[in-house]
């Protein structure tokens, strides 16, 4: 044929799947670690360092994360970027497609506009989030993440980002194994239902996670807002005198 | 003996339709609610022609086959398309409520033009055998043999009977006037599998590799779940992304 | 007015309109397509069970071959079909379908090794051979030798249907649809186009053209109880009529399918039978082998079917409040045969009956299936009366069926009539006769006068329901002109449709919206099927004699001595009341295959003093040739190839046999 295959289209429906995809990955490999904090203090503290890059370097770099901060806040933008194109374009298109979700209560349909939702949503939320990360990459730990939710009532942006993020995930994934997936036409209702089923299991998984976590965030920031603003020390290390 | 399923208690139905002439500058879209006393085994079909034959003879509607098979009595029963000719009254409510596919040119009533989109669909995506010798055929010769089980293959991707059911399903096809709907992606698979067309995967990527084609879907799944024929156009949707994006 | 100029006006989107219109296109000529529907729609796509083409590929159709199939057809048709048209046909038909093959239908595959499968109640494994692997397969159907029905799923037609249509999108072939032909531009004996009302805007418009093809399809919705679509009401057989030069040849011959589900009328396909499904009475009894020991549920459809009513009438019919009914049994062939290779039967019973067929049985009773009449045409397609006028496919009657058609030869045929009537289209326009030759005075005019006819309905003040009316001619052609006929019965149905035609001028409309009117669209359709409805019924009143699908309880026996012959129908004045009926005869002395028993249903006949004669010449010939091969044997006794366009004369390759 002609040789020259505008490939853009293809690229981007690639890279609009390949973000979401590691968007995924992260932030549920994000709530196991943030989630630490359910084995304790301690544990969330080691954590916190071993993410400052302290096991490789010997001591450390909050700047790291400000760099990983930086790298998902590049792919969230190209992701929402790419999403964007499908977001309904004009006032028609808005109300075309609700009026056809309405009448048809349809999930799958449903779930989309739930994602568009979600995703819009996120667009502010993460970004706030990540901006802190960003900009105060030493201000996480055991005490200072639960004095932040707490006393600076990060709790409310997390609330709404928990559930966004976990909604707009799960489907998300849900959406790409239908979208790419190699599912043998045979087997294909009972794939699709078995995806479905796992998709709502996943979503209760983290939510439930992230409501604890949150939970216990909170309950240390209660607790430690008196003191808010004072750093955790490692149980090893409380035992050492003069160490503030 | 009788083993044909009978309802026992009649009802009578409500049937509320979206009656529109657009020859007629007079007319402006409005609900009618017909009603009418149901009968054993009442299709759509015959509820219909009911009405137009004893109530209201200037309704439009389509039917041909009335038998499922030749797609043309697509429609909005209770808020999904489906056809209208093979769907039993009594697996619907007493109220029912019947509306022209969307996303087709309104001819009148319930009827709505999907012939001509689909014939533009056809010659978009040239849903034909693409083949150097078929000018030169030779037709006393024996035919070219072909796998049995991929002549069954192609024939399920050729089931689709063009109803548009897809196309109303999809809420890309809502927002996107351009797009190829569930419909022709699929005749794009089932060209593909069809070793006697000649075309290569480039070739089709000029015909779908856009976001009017396999890269506008956005997997909502609603042709899928409509399609009165249970064609498996997920997997085949999937698959043509897989090639599509493997194209180079 | 609008006119529309174009070489090639084909009316009709079916099988056979749209592979004329290929023909013609390919040799050159602009062609334009009319449909009432999208082409896709049309009703070839409801053909489920087969196309039958003497490929012999499968175990089933071993040595099956052209002569065969000519055999069965000739006796399939009592008598009644043109045997070289039948010969052109049977010639012709394996091409059709490898061409077919070719441009893309998946026809299903001969697959080597062994398969079950159920005969005469009983499973059987065979095996097909290594070389036939890959090769297309066929079925047993109804009436046939040799299993020669080759098929796609259950879904043959549309498969056909949709190779055809995306062909012709390809060769650039405008549709134009929701467009009604109303009537034939004529003038002199020559057909000049049509006069075409648009059915989304009720505007009139004029296609003028050198040649105009009618592909119309059948005309079964002139009866209550039909398998046909609703949009099968015969407008291009009644506009032929309605020139009063054009003539219908055969229309009494009309044929009842054994399966229509009941009381819908849907058809299963005659598959279920092939594939081994047996018909149960009340007392769920195979009741067939007691009729017709030898074909059992596959003797030809005729027979079935009047076997069937003759049993509901001996009382063994199952009772419902619809009326009586016998069953189809499909459960032996097994859930995965069903399944996969009846689909189609399966979801109209789960559809329109609510029951699964791999565990019930499906209530069945014989309806209106097949008209084997038509416009009549010569063996090249073209009208005998009206030069310029073509017909194709069921519309026509080039007269391959006589008075019964086989199962799966109705595709087959709309394929190679397309062929050949595609060529003899071609050959005219290139002709001085074929020239466009014609006033814009005589388009006028007869746009006028449709347009007269239209405002007279519209406007008229009469009293009459066009649905009623059509209601009243349906029941009455069901009961009265149906399966079994008798005479007093259809002089009643004559002066019945007599009076409903009298009535039809009377015809008032409750609503005059704009556009498409339905309701006017009955009106002016049911004034042209009641011509249509008084040539059956006035046509089988006078035919006394049983042949094929029609059946005179009073007059039980075939009567070559006086029935020999073709009907002919014209209705040359538009007030008239009935058809002035001709009759052409068949020439016994040129047939290949001279009358005799069909091999099923009554052996009894009134046999022609020309039958014997000509059996002990057909004898002597075929026994001077004991060594020549088939060919020459079969052109000694009623050559044929000289009528087909030269591209198609050549033998047809088979497997294991030499061309
Ligand atoms: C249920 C069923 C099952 C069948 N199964 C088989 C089978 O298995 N094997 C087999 O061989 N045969 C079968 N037949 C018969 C066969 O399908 C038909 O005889 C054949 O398809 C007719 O094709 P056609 O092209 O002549 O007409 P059709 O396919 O009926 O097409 C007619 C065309 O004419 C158009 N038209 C009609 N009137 C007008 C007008 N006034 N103006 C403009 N356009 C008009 C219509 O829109 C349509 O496009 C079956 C028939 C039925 C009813
Ligand atoms: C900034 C905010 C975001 C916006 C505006 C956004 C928007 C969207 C939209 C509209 C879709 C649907 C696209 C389609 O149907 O084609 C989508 C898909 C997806 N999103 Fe997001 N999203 C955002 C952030 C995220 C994040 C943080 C994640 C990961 C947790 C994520 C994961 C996914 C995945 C996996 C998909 C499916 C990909 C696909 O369909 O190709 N998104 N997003
Ligand atoms: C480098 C990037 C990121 C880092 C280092 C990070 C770190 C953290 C930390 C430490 C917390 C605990 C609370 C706090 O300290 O404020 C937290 C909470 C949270 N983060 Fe992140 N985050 C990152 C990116 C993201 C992104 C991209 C998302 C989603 C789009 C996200 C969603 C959440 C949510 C929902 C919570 C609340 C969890 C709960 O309810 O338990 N984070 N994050
Ligand atoms: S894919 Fe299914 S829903 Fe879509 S047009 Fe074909 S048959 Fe109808
Ligand atoms: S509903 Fe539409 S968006 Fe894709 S999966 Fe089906 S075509
Ligand atoms: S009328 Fe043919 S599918 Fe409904």
């Amino acid at each position: 044929m002609t040789g020259k295959l505008d490939r853009g289209p293809a690229r981007a429906d690639i890279l609009q799947s390949l973000s979401g995809l590691l968007l995924v990955l992260f932030i549920w490999g994000h709530m196991f670690f943030e989630s630490s904090i359910l084995l304790g203090k301690d544990a969330m503290y080691r954590v916190t360092r071993m993410f400052e890059g302290e096991p490789l370097f010997g001591k450390p770099y909050p700047l790291l994360v400000s760099g990983v901060a930086a790298i998902i806040f590049v792919l969230i933008a190209v992701h929402a970027v790419l999403a964007l194109r499908k977001f309904p374009g004009s006032h028609r298109q808005y109300r075309e497609f609700n009026a056809h979700m309405g009448a048809m209560r349809h999930p799958d349909t449903t779930l989309w506009y739930v994602q568009v939702l979600t995703g819009f949503a996120l667009f502010f939320l993460a970004s706030a989030h990540l901006l802190v990360v960003f900009l105060q990459p030493d201000n996480i730990g055991p005490y200072a993440s639960s004095d932040r939710i707490w006393s600076g009532r990060f709790w409310i942006l997390y609330a709404l980002l928990l559930v966004c993020v976990h909604l707009h995930a799960g489907i998300g994934i849900y959406r790409l194994a239908m979208k790419w997936g190699p599912i043998p036409a045979a087997g294909s209702k009972v794939a699709r239902r078995r995806l479905k089923l796992a998709m709502w299991g996943i979503i209760a998984f983290f939510l439930c996670l992230g409501t604890a976590s949150l939970a216990t965030y909170m309950y240390i920031g209660r607790d430690h807002a008196p003191h808010a603003g004072e750093r955790y020390l490692p149980a090893h290390q409380q035992a050492l005198p003069g160490n503030t | 003996m009788n083993r044909i399923p009978l309802r026992q208690a009649a009802r009578t139905l409500r049937i509320q339709i979206l009656r529109h002439n657009p020859r007629d500058p007079d007319s402006q879209p409005r609900l009618q609610t017909f009603e009418i006393e149901e009968a054993d085994a009442m299709t759509l079909f015959i509820a219909l022609t009911e009405i137009r034959e004893r109530q209201d003879p200037s309704l439009q509607f389509d039917f041909v086959c009335r038998a499922g098979i030749c797609g043309s009595c697509g429609m909005i029963i209770n808020g999904r398309p489906g056809l209208a000719c093979r769907t039993l009254t009594r697996d619907l409510p007493e109220q029912i409520t019947l509306a022209p596919l969307p996303a087709f040119e309104l001819i009148g009533d319930l009827s709505v033009n999907t012939g001509k989109w689909m014939r533009g669909m056809s010659e978009r995506l040239e849903t034909w055998v693409h083949s150097q010798n078929l000018e030169s055929l030779d037709i006393d010769a024996m035919e070219a043999a072909m796998e049995p089980e991929l002549a069954e293959q192609i024939y399920e991707l050729e089931r689709c009977i063009e109803c548009g059911c897809c196309v109303a399903a999809c809420g890309t096809a809502r927002m996107r006037e351009d797009f190829v709907g569930a419909v022709g992606l699929n005749q794009v698979t089932r060209f593909r599998l069809d070793p006697r067309d000649e075309r290569s995967d480039a070739a089709f990527y000029e015909l779908v590799g856009d976001e009017s084609g396999v890269f506008g879907c956005m997997t909502l799944l609603g042709c899928e779940d409509m399609c009165p024929k249970d064609l498996p156009l997920a997997t085949q949707i999937a698959f043509l992304r897989r090639r599509m994006a493997a194209t180079t | 007015m609008q006119i529309i100029y174009t070489d090639v006006l084909v009316i009709g989107g079916g099988l056979a309109g749209q592979r004329a219109a290929i023909g013609a296109k390919r040799r050159g000529h602009d062609v334009i397509v009319l449909s009432l529907v999208p082409a896709k729609r049309s009703h070839s796509a409801a053909a489920q069970g087969g196309m039958q083409a003497s490929l012999g590929n499968c175990l089933g159709a071993a040595g099956d071959n052209e002569d065969i199939h000519f055999a069965d057809t000739v006796r399939g048709s009592d008598w009644g079909a043109d045997q070289e048209v039948v010969r052109m046909f049977t010639h012709t038909a394996p091409k059709a379908i490898r061409e077919l093959a070719a441009w893309g239908v998946p026809w299903n595959r001969v697959a080597r090794g062994e398969r079950e499968i159920t005969v005469d109640g009983q499973r059987k494994t065979i095996s097909e051979p290594d070389a036939a692997h890959g090769l297309i397969t066929s079925r047993n159907f109804g009436g046939t030798q040799k299993w020669r029905a080759c098929y796609v799923s259950d879904g043959t037609g549309h498969a056909m249907l949709y190779t055809m249509s995306n062909q012709a999108i390809a060769a650039n072939i405008p549709v134009h649809e929701r467009m009604e032909a109303l009537a034939l531009i004529h003038a002199d004996g020559r057909c000049h186009g049509a006069i075409v009302r648009n059915l989304m805007t009720g505007e009139l418009l004029a296609y003028v053209a050198r040649a105009t093809c009618i592909a119309t399809g059948g005309f079964g919705r002139i009866y209550r109880v039909s398998t046909n679509a609703i949009i099968n009401e015969g407008m291009g057989a009644a506009i032929a009529l309605e020139t009063g030069v054009a003539t219908l040849g055969n229309m009494e011959a009309i044929q009842f399918h054994p399966t229509g589900i009941f009381p819908a009328g849907i058809l299963v396909t005659e598959g279920c039978r092939g594939d081994g499904g047996l018909l149960l009475d009340c007392n769920e009894h195979r009741f067939m082998p007691d009729y017709e020991p030898e074909k059992k549920e596959l003797a030809s459809r005729d027979v079935v079917s009047r076997r069937m009513e003759e049993h509901i009438g001996a009382g063994h019919g199952v009772k419902s409040r619809f009326g009586e009914h016998l069953w189809l049994d499909i459960r032996l062939l097994g859930a995965d045969h069903i399944n996969n290779n009846l689909r189609e039967v399966k979801e109209i019973c789960q559809y329109f009956l609510g029951i699964d067929p791999v565990r019930e049985l499906i209530p069945v009773r014989p309806a209106q299936h097949y008209s084997m009449g038509g416009v009549r045409t010569n063996h090249r397609g073209e009208s005998p009366q009206l030069q310029g006028l073509f017909a194709a496919g069921e519309a026509a009657c080039w007269d391959m069926h006589g008075f019964n058609r086989l199962g799966g030869n109705s595709v087959a045929e709309t394929v190679v009539a397309g062929m050949i009537v595609g060529d003899t289209i071609a050959d005219f326009c290139d002709s001085t006769a074929g020239a466009l030759q014609l006033s814009s005075a005589l388009v006028q005019e007869f746009g006028e006068r449709e347009r007269r006819r239209l405002a007279e309905i519209a406007n008229g003040k009469g009293r009459e329901s066009a649905f009623e009316l059509a209601r009243l001619m349906q029941e009455t052609m069901t009961a009265q002109v149906g399966i079994f006929r008798e005479g007093e019965r259809l002089e009643q149905a004559v002066a019945s449709l007599q009076e409903l035609q009298l009535r039809s001028r009377n015809i008032g409309l409750r609503s005059s919206a704009p556009g498409a009117n339905p309701e006017l669209v009955t009106a002016y359709r049911v004034q042209r099927m009641l011509k249509l409805a008084q040539c059956v019924a006035y046509g089988a009143l006078q035919r006394t004699e049983s042949r094929g699908a029609h059946y005179r309880a009073d007059h039980p026996r075939r009567d070559d001595l006086n029935w020999m012959r073709r009907t002919l129908a014209s209705w040359p004045s538009a007030d008239a009341r009935l058809p002035v009926l001709t009759y052409e005869p068949l020439d016994i002395m040129k047939m290949e295959l001279p009358p005799g028993w069909r091999g099923y249903g009554a052996r009894d006949y009134i046999e022609h003093p020309d039958t014997g004669v000509r059996q002990q010449q057909v004898d002597a010939i075929g026994g001077g040739l004991d060594r020549a091969d088939r060919h020459t044997r079969q052109e000694a006794l009623m050559p044929f190839r000289h009528l087909l366009p030269e591209h198609l004369r050549n033998n047809n390759e088979r497997l294991g046999e030499e061309s």
